[in-house]
């Protein structure tokens, strides 16, 4: 206990099993007796379901169950901020995307899992589809929920707008946009599950990282007490964001629960891309406004974060990325608004940066065109405004420790032999 | 190799030499893999469209994702081992349709009369598709992307298609009428790639756009080969063959008109780059737009004639 | 589908094994054999956790039909160093720290492997040709790639070839 760590390098604990093949993922999971589901999806972005046959699916030797939304009436929604994600859509209900459940098919195999889904029939009515969050604003859009498609509306305030405008010799209005973005963890999304009888308790092995929240989501939407519900967290195949959601979880759960048998389900790498979350794309809408020796004056940003069907953490991740608009520059007048809006996208959620990326984009390339305009080198009109210890971001935080940016600024300009000027 | 306990060594017992065995034991069902071409074809006549033909199934695998319950029987090309050799026979490099990208890659005789070719094959996906992939199943998959196709059509091949009735040797070019579409016929086989040995003084270009630098379908292929006369400056032939900008691999004639005879040092490069562009009429896909392939298109011929020029110059007879 | 009986080596062990006509080489190592350190990123060719060594040469498994494999020789990542003693490859990974999730390790370790086998001295440039099919999404590579040149360095000094730092 002794001995001292800071300062030496310490081999990962897991990567002798790791370089071994020995580390067990989700996947890697066997018990005996294991059946196999696949999950039936929407067959269109926007549409009511109106009818499922699954009759010639569960005639299918060795499929050994078929649950719709029939079956699971007591099951409620999930969702990371706001609960308004399905288990499965039921008749007369809505799918909202591709990615959206229909039906869960528990199979003997893997094969004959795949072979059922694809025997099953849907009718559906189609609603318009909509994949452009500013067709979703618009006052005639059709509602993908019904509160409205502009699912959550954040503001910010600094200083004074209008005076920092006013003060500025130069300012530049531009728009930036950025596209979908999967976080491609290597590993997909899959797990296993069984459901003890007798205890009452459903084991999950899924890789989440979220735990104690996936766990408390789980138990919501079956109805079960949170102690009931164990995740177990085998070694994870990479995440990046895209695990923070609920994937396989409550399908397993209700599997295990109908067949009394384990139960395994692996997405593939396609259903990986329609089914789970993205980085949000955000339509961003900067006006800045600089003074001629270079200092930055007002700051204004509208955000428009398209979180596609399903909220996930979509709320948070606009609303931060907001709080980014300025990135690491000092500005003493800023003023944003932020849109969360529902589309029938691919829900997007969590990634890297949590919104900060898409606005690096913006202010990075807000302040080249304002260096230009200037006549001022980048790199040093970067560093003029840069952050440092006490400066405050847009929402009023006071820095008061780490504070790198001049430093990583210098030494970036150093490592890529700029030479100054404008280019 | 070591010997095998009850394993089906070289699969004698589902195909080997016996297929009056295989046709009526249970475990030849569904798969074969025989030693002989003649009996690929017997086993193909039978089957006909009901069977699938497969060489490296890096195409195939990925088309039956998920799916490959759908497929009842298979013919697997692996145990014919002369679809697996690279021959020089009088003046003809003969391929088997089952070499595979990394043979065709290391081959020194490749290397040597066929650089397109050998740098083609080079480019292909990764270390893994490469080793399993063929130059047949490329050229059967007819892919308008696929890599080997245009320098295949560069250097004059011909492919021999044999069924259990006849056999039938036809050019690169009669032989794609479509993405993915050719003239093979259920029953047929490509057997073997045949190439025309190439004249002392011919230089190629092999040029390929994507995304990456491995595992890119391409958004541009060119494939240039060009034959000057004993002076190593008049141009005797030329083919322009360029892949991912029409249904199938193309071959720009113009190009050979405006080049034949000329002295190569007085040509206009900027002018024989416009040719190609005019003369493609690509699409909009998912890897470039049309008006994309075609300012790279003008582009990379350019780049190929002043790639030509100084492997002309280098080489000082 | 129909089902048949097939043979091969697997890691040195002979086996016999019924599968079907539509079972890939990967779903036997795993499914079957639970040889689990062969792994599925996307089940069409293009990411390389599946890979292991057939007959001598680097494969995506999910793209060979388990019929294929009759009668071959196969190397999965298990087949690589035991307990006592990690292969070089594994162990240059490990004190690099090339490992993060680990999920595309063992096929960038068999990739790896191969590559050294072939040309025991690469340059960067081959490396990253070597193991350009394999992804990984956590490490950016960089540190692969110097476990890889640590790996040629302590095999060519193990072998009595050049030595440039055995650290
Ligand atoms: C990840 C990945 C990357 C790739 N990258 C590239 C690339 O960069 N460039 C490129 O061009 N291609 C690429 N491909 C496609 C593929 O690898 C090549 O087209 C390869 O040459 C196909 O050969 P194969 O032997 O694997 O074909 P298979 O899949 O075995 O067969 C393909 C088709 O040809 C038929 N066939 C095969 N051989 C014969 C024969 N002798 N007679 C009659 N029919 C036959 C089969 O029935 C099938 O329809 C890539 C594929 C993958 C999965
Ligand atoms: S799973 Fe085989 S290459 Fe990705
Ligand atoms: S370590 Fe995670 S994918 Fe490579």
């Amino acid at each position: 206990m002794t001995e001292r760590y800071v300062g030496r390098n310490v081999y990962k604990v897991d990567a002798q099993d790791k370089v071994m093949g020995k580390a067990k993922y989700p996947d890697d999971i066997y018990f005996d007796n294991m059946l196999y589901l696949k999950i039936k999806r929407a067959t269109h972005p926007h549409a009511h379901l109106r009818r499922i046959d699954i009759s010639k699916a569960v005639k299918l030797p060795g499929v050994v169950k078929i649950i719709t939304a029939d079956d699971i009436p007591q099951v409620k929604n999930f969702g990371l901020i706001i609960k308004d994600q399905p288990v499965l859509v039921g008749i007369g209900q809505k799918m909202r995307y591709m990615g959206d459940a229909l039906a869960i098919v528990i199979a003997e195999t893997k094969e004959i899992a795949s072979k059922a889904v694809r025997l099953i029939e849907v009718e559906v009515e189609e609603l318009e589809v909509i994949s452009d969050p500013l067709r979703a604003m618009e006052k005639d859009a059709p509602l993908i929920h019904k509160d409205g498609n502009i699912l959550a509306t954040h503001y910010l305030e600094k200083g004074d707008i209008k005076k920092g405008f006013a003060e500025a010799n130069v300012i530049v209005e531009n728009e930036y946009r950025t596209t979908f973005l999967d976080q491609v963890p290597l590993q997909v999304e899959a797990g296993v599950g069984i459901y003890d009888e007798e205890s009452g308790f459903i084991k999950l092995w899924v890789a989440s990282q979220w735990l104690h929240d996936t766990q408390a989501d789980v138990a919501q939407s079956l109805g079960f007490p949170k102690e009931k519900i164990r995740i177990i967290q085998p070694v994870i195949g990479g995440a990046f964001g895209k695990k923070e959601d609920i994937s396989v979880h409550i399908h397993l759960a209700l599997a295990a629960i109908a067949t009394k048998r384990p139960v395994k389900l692996t997405y593939t790498r396609e259903e990986s891309m329609i089914a789970q979350s993205k980085r949000h794309p955000f339509i961003i809408r900067v006006k800045t406004g600089a003074t001629k020796e270079g200092y930055l004056t007002a700051w204004q940003a509208e955000v428009i974060g398209d979180t596609g069907a399903y909220a996930s953490s979509g709320p948070a991740v606009v609303h931060k990325g907001m709080y980014h608009c300025t990135g690491p520059y000092n500005v003493d007048n800023v003023k944003g608004v932020a849109y969360t809006v529902y589309t029938n996208n691919t829900y997007a959620g969590a990634m890297r940066g949590f919104g900060t990326t898409q606005m690096a984009f913006a202010y990075e390339s807000q302040m080249d065109i304002l260096a230009h305009k200037l006549g001022i080198d980048p790199a040093q009109f970067r560093l003029q405004n840069a952050y440092n210890i006490g400066s405050s971001t847009p929402n009023g935080q006071i820095l008061t420790h780490s504070v790198g940016v001049k430093e990583t600024i210098k030494k970036a300009a150093e490592i890529a032999g700029w030479k100054g000027g404008l280019r | 190799m070591e010997e095998f306990p009850q394993g089906l060594q070289n699969s004698k017992d589902f195909s080997g030499g016996d297929s009056k065995k295989c046709q009526r034991t249970v475990p030849c069902q569904g798969y074969f893999a025989p030693q002989r071409i003649e009996e690929a074809l017997e086993i193909l006549s039978r089957y006909g469209k009901e069977i699938k033909i497969i060489a490296g199934g890096t195409d195939l695998l990925v088309q039956y994702y998920d799916r490959l319950y759908e497929i009842n029987n298979w013919l697997d090309l692996k145990n014919i081992k002369e679809l697996k050799e690279v021959k020089i026979n009088k003046n003809q490099m003969i391929i088997g349709a089952m070499v595979t990208h990394t043979q065709l890659e290391s081959s020194e005789d490749i290397k040597t009369y066929y650089p397109v070719l050998s740098q083609a094959a080079a480019d292909i996906g990764s270390p893994q598709i490469r080793n399993r992939g063929t130059i047949g199943g490329n050229i059967v998959n007819a892919s308008p992307a696929g890599d080997l196709l245009s320098p295949l059509m560069a250097y004059d091949a011909q492919f021999k298609l044999q069924s259990n009735q006849r056999e039938m040797i036809v050019p690169a070019e009669e032989f794609f009428i479509g993405p993915k579409k050719t003239i093979l016929q259920p029953n047929q086989l490509l057997t073997r790639i045949i190439l025309p040995l190439p004249e002392e003084k011919t230089y190629g270009c092999w040029i390929k756009i994507g995304k990456r630098k491995a595992l890119a379908i391409a958004t541009i292929i060119l494939a240039l080969v060009v034959k000057m006369a004993e002076d190593n400056k008049t141009v005797k032939d030329v083919r322009t063959c360029l892949g991912s900008v029409a249904p199938t691999p193309i071959e720009i004639k113009e190009v050979r008109k405006k080049m034949a005879g000329k002295n190569f040092n007085q040509l206009d490069f900027a002018e024989l780059g416009q040719i190609v562009e005019d003369k493609i009429s690509p699409i909009d896909d998912i890897r470039g737009t049309r008006e994309y392939r075609k300012d790279v298109a003008k582009e990379i011929m350019i780049n190929a004639l002043e790639e030509i020029d100084s492997a002309r110059r280098e080489r000082n007879y | 589908m129909s089902k048949l009986t097939i043979g091969f080596i697997i890691n040195g062990q002979k086996k016999t094994i019924e599968t079907t006509t539509s079972t890939r080489l990967l779903d036997l190592i795993r499914d079957d054999l639970h040889l689990t350190g062969t792994k599925e990123g996307c089940g069409k060719g293009e990411c390389g956790a599946c890979t292991v060594i057939m007959n001598g040469e680097l494969v995506a498994s999910c793209l060979i039909l388990a019929t294929q494999s009759d009668g071959a020789v196969i190397t999965t990542i298990e087949g690589i160093g035991d307990n006592e003693c990690l292969d070089p490859v594994q162990e240059a990974f490990i004190e690099t720290g090339a490992v993060q999730c680990g999920f595309c390790t063992p096929g960038m370790i068999l990739a790896a492997k191969k590559m050294l086998e072939e040309n025991p001295h690469p340059d960067e440039e081959e490396i990253k040709r070597g193991i350009s099919g394999n992804l990984c999404r956590c490490t950016g590579y960089q540190k692969i790639i110097d476990a890889i040149k640590l790996a040629a360095n302590r095999l060519s000094s193990k072998n009595g070839g050049r030595s440039e730092k055995d650290d």
